[in-house]
């Protein structure tokens, strides 16, 4: 297949569709409303369902209900949209569905604006619903990493019976890239879904919910997920590093499209002579908590320098996996202000300049 | 034209309004962007672009105003906190413009018929005959990588806009990844829609390091030189002096 050129919104849509999920609800919203538009236009096409809801609330119950027959279901949103589904996707993760929920991410809180942000970092990774539950939760930085991803997402979520969250800022859902799709679609087998409503005739019913009155039934269930929660830990941990060399005095943490704006900083520092390394996670959880801690704690690094487009979030877990081995500093912008390779640039020859003053008033005293 | 030698043919309109439309992700915008910088600096008109884009977020035409600006073009777009956003406003300076339709005005248009819907609130301030209605053809998007989904695209868009066609650009690109074949099968696609649907095509389109690598003899079309302006945060400014 040649080459073509998607919008993300769209080649995450087609992507899906490619997956074997052929059952979508949706509510619009800016900015991921084109992946609604285009499979508006494909379901009927491959024979799938495509239905718009009353709302976001109705698409989160419409996907536990749907994801219960043991088909491939999603839904894709937009920050506030993707609040108004929490009730629903704390219910399926507490009853073992999966699910894939991709969240193109614009500037909060409350309706805020419609500009990138990755603000929803603590919603994607720490709850947004109740109880002790996890998302996995996957964060790509190009038009083709959203492609395989999405179509890795179905698959991770049959894989744990769990939802998986694909995670963009605004500028994956909107800017336009050239991707390629596989010929044919290949993942590793699953076991069958023999815990799916299908029809009781001849067996005993299925019955699928997230409620447990006797306390020690619930933390058996809990125990369960936190097992799958453990297993996702130990097998599904991915990120990039990109020219992390033993110079190397700064290490950066960004992801999404974010870290393609520390690369264009890095790029461009390297003809300055001036070399720093970027660490880019692609699971938000699972988070790669050794991976980050080993390029952390080497010898040559002075200071991790997390970049966000939020005020600050993913820079939490940063601090929790580097915990205190090294100094974290934080840049980021907010409210869909994105930050540009200069303010990265900035950021990055201000710490060197510090870290040399540093080593100079180390040097008089010794 | 200052500098070098432009190699192929330059575009010319007599109409003064140009309306842009297209598909997603035909590269309306750069275009529109584009084009007004081209006749600013090539005819002693004055220049005026209008972003009609009501249905993209980002990306839009207006994202240059300030560098037009800088040439002495005018934008009409939205102000205050409605430069951002994705509502169908349309602000009443632009009917205003088309129905004088002094000078070059270029209309800059949403996406595919939702986008071109837009159109049809101002048609009536369209003189019949005296405007281009264009439509922008990228080979390397999934519905206009064919004859049948051009039609289509041109059908919808017609109904939608209740304006007729005047003419095509081709404009066949990959982004970063476009070479000179990415633009020379999309000729030919643009040129067997030209053949089905007795519309010229107008001009033809490519970033200045393509122009570079096509031989001249290979394009009997006029070639509009694209700097691109609607970039994404970590792309830089590449800056030729094309066109000029």
């Amino acid at each position: 297949m040649p080459r073509i050129l998607m919008k993300g919104n769209e080649a995450i849509a087609e992507a899906a569709l490619r997956a074997g999920a052929t059952n979508y609800f949706c509510y619009p919203i800016t900015p991921q409303t084109e992946v609604a538009e285009y499979l508006a236009h494909r379901m009927p096409e491959v024979g799938g369902v495509f239905l718009q809801a009353e709302s976001e609330i109705a698409v989160g119950n419409i996907l536990f209900g749907a994801a219960s027959t043991g088909k491939r279901v999603f839904t894709s949103s937009s920050s506030p949209g993707i609040s108004l589904m929490q009730e629903a996707i704390s219910y399926m993760a507490g009853a073992h569905l999966p699910c894939v929920i991709v969240n193109i991410m614009r500037g909060g809180p409350g309706l805020g604006g419609i500009l990138p942000a990755q603000s929803d970092y603590f919603q994607a990774t720490k709850g947004g619903g109740h109880g002790d539950y996890r998302l996995l939760v996957l964060a790509p930085s190009t038009i083709q990493e959203a492609v395989d991803l999405t179509m890795q997402a179905f698959y991770l979520a049959d894989k744990y019976r769990n939802p998986v969250m694909v995670i963009g800022d605004g500028m994956i859902g909107q800017m336009m890239e050239p991707v390629e799709f596989p010929e044919k679609y290949e993942e590793p087998p699953l076991p069958p879904k023999d815990w799916a409503c299908t029809g009781a005739r001849g067996r005993e019913p299925h019955i699928i919910k997230s409620l447990f009155l006797d306390p020690l039934a619930l933390e058996k269930n809990n125990l369960l997920l936190y097992q799958k929660y453990e297993k996702m830990k130990a097998e599904e941990v991915r990120f990039e590093l990109y020219k992390t060399k033993t110079e190397n005095k700064i290490l950066i943490v960004s992801y999404g499209t974010m870290a393609r704006i520390c690369q264009t900083a890095i790029d461009e520092l390297e003809t300055e002579s001036i070399s720093v390394g970027l660490f880019r996670p692609i699971t938000l959880f699972p988070y790669p908590e050794k991976e980050l801690y080993a390029e952390a704690a080497r010898k040559n690094i002075k200071t991790v320098l997390v970049i966000e487009m939020s005020i600050g979030q993913m820079v939490e877990d940063v601090e929790r996996v580097v915990r205190g081995i090294k100094p974290i500093k934080f840049f980021g912008r907010t409210g869909g202000v994105v930050p540009s390779p200069e303010e990265a640039k900035e950021q990055i020859k201000e710490l060197l300049k510090k870290e040399a003053g540093t080593r100079k008033r180390k040097t008089r005293k010794g | 034209m200052a500098g070098e030698a432009y190699r192929f043919r330059l575009p010319t309109f007599s109409k003064n309004i140009i309306t842009i439309v297209g598909g997603y992700g035909s590269g309306k915008s750069e275009i529109a962007v584009n084009l007004a910088r081209y006749l600013k600096l090539n005819q002693s008109e004055p220049v005026v672009i209008a972003d009609l884009d009501i249905i993209n977020p980002y990306f839009r035409s207006r994202e240059a105003s300030r560098e037009l600006a800088n040439l002495g073009i005018k934008s009409l777009i939205p102000e205050g906190e409605n430069f951002y956003a994705e509502l169908p406003i349309i602000i009443p300076e632009i009917k205003t413009a088309i129905e004088r339709g002094e000078g070059k005005l270029i209309l800059d248009i949403g996406g595919d018929e939702t986008g071109a819907r837009v159109l049809s609130s101002l048609s009536d301030a369209f003189t019949p005959g005296q405007y281009e209605l264009l439509l922008v053809l990228n080979a390397r998007r999934p519905f206009t990588s064919d004859l049948a989904g051009c039609q289509k695209m041109l059908a919808d868009i017609e109904a939608a806009s209740r304006l007729k066609f005047s003419g095509l650009i081709s404009n066949s690109h990959l982004m970063d990844e476009t070479d000179p074949d990415t633009v020379l099968q999309g000729l030919e696609l643009a040129n067997k829609v030209s053949r089905k649907t007795n519309l010229p095509v107008v001009f033809i389109s490519m970033t200045t390091d393509i122009m570079d690598k096509i031989e001249p003899r290979l394009i009997d079309l006029p070639v509009l030189a694209l700097d691109r302006s609607l970039l994404k945060p970590w792309e830089r400014k590449k800056v030729s002096g094309k066109n000029k």
